[in-house]
């Protein structure tokens, strides 16, 4: 079973959320954590996704694609790079073609679009902790 | 969406003020009877399945009644009933006119008859939020044909109504688009769509608007600005820019690209440009949306 474990044996999922909007990074935070039991790790840009993914290996990492300094799709990429095995969602309003093939082809698992909503999270993390691709 | 165009009709030919206009999108608003609700009071669907179908609605361009069908809740009769029972935006719209004092029934009948001969408009039409004969209205609203906009603003336009309607409420009025000669003070932001022709757009208003928006856009009552207020701006303007390129992309097979929002209070209009403003008045305020286009 993948994840890590409180004191209790309960699952705790670490989460990387990176997105330049702090009103969409608190709102995913309060959506995944009505979900399941985890731990929420900030990022406003790709660059300090990176360094966050390096310091914490979070189990998921939800991207944004329209970002500051490092966008989500290039970000995707370097992480894919840096772990193979990095388990990436795109969460944007960005939806076009290019974006979804590019996303497909850095590694990324699976795509929401924005505004997002709960039964969209619930169905990445029951993915997730089947083990799904 | 044609009711929020009547309004304007209502403000320019002299049939209300703006301060009458402004009142009564304010009583509107209270007085709206959504689908779902009366789905759930007829007994025909569940409030977690009126909620599912509230989440599609936001991905989906599509109305209530459309995807209550798809997803098996209701049959077209159910809708049609429903339909029947909820009351239209431009009738609420003529019983606050009346009620608020301003308008007498037949005065709201003879605006209402104008309108609809104007741009040769069946009753039925207002219960729609896309079709030609809307792309038409917005057309003749902003005729922008001598700007240097893109072909495919028209497109734009109607789709920023559609999502001020989903996002914010209905309860607003567009204003005919003018050239714009300085910035409006207050707050500003705006954010790029790179294409052949990059548009930037910009939201513009006061304090007390910009408060009142971001609100109801991050369906929280914010007491002061603060960096959640000037996120939700940018969201709003990054959500609609993102989901018209979306559009561009799948429906036309034209791929654009987004730069991040920027909240900027101080931004002076460039000179190698043109900016068009088109002020949408709400029940709460005044909302600039500002466009820019540079000059080769």
């Amino acid at each position: 079973m993948k994840g890590d474990f409180d004191i209790m044996g309960n699952r705790v999922l670490k989460i990387l959320v990176c997105d330049d909007s702090i009103l969409s990074r608190r709102q995913m935070k309060n959506m995944l954590s009505s979900i399941t039991e985890c731990s929420i790790l900030e990022a406003e840009n790709g660059e300090i996704a990176i360094t966050k993914y390096k310091e914490n290996k979070p189990d998921i990492v939800f991207l944004d694609i329209v970002m500051p300094i490092k966008d989500g799709l290039t970000t995707a990429r370097e992480l894919k790079a840096l772990d193979a095995d990095v388990y990436m969602i795109i969460a944007s309003s960005v939806g076009t073609q290019n974006s979804i093939k590019e996303a497909l082809t850095a590694g990324v698992k699976d795509f929401v679009q924005k505004p997002i909503d709960k039964t969209q999270l619930i169905r990445i993390i029951d993915a997730y902790l089947e083990g799904g691709n | 969406m044609y009711t929020q165009f009547f309004g304007n009709y209502l403000l320019n030919n002299g049939y209300i003020t703006s301060e009458q206009l402004i009142k009564a999108l304010g009583c509107q608003q209270q007085g709206y009877v959504k689908l779902g609700f009366l789905a759930i009071h007829s007994g025909y669907m569940t409030s977690n399945q009126v909620e599912e179908v509230h989440i599609c609605q936001t991905h989906d361009d599509k109305k209530f009644g459309e995807i209550a069908i798809e997803k098996g809740y209701l049959t077209e009769e159910q809708v049609d009933e429903l339909l029947e029972t909820q009351t239209p935006d431009y009738l609420l719209f003529s019983q606050t006119l009346e009620d608020l004092g301003y308008m007498d029934s037949a005065t709201f009948e003879e605006a209402f008859n104008g309108y609809r001969k104007k741009y040769q408009l069946s009753k039925d039409d207002f219960s729609h939020t896309e079709n030609d004969k809307l792309l038409e209205v917005i057309y003749d609203h902003y005729d922008i044909s001598e700007s240097t906009l893109s072909k495919y603003f028209i497109q734009y336009l109607s789709l920023l109504f559609n999502n001020i309607i989903r996002f914010i409420g209905k309860d607003f009025t567009p204003h005919m688009a003018q050239k714009l000669e300085c910035m409006p003070e207050g707050h500003c932001a705006y954010q790029t769509i790179l294409a052949n022709r990059p548009i930037t757009s910009y939201y513009s208003s006061d304090d007390n608007t910009l408060l009142s928006f971001a609100s109801r856009y991050a369906q929280e009552e914010f007491p002061e600005i603060d960096e959640y207020v000037e996120a939700s701006v940018e969201d709003f303007l990054n959500l609609h820019n993102g989901l018209f390129i979306t559009t561009m992309s799948n429906e036309y097979k034209i791929e654009m690209t987004l730069e991040p929002p920027v909240t900027d209070r101080n931004f002076k209009l460039r000179s190698n440009a043109d900016y068009y403003i088109i002020p949408i008045t709400f029940s709460f305020g005044t909302v600039n949306f500002i466009f820019e286009h540079l000059v080769p």
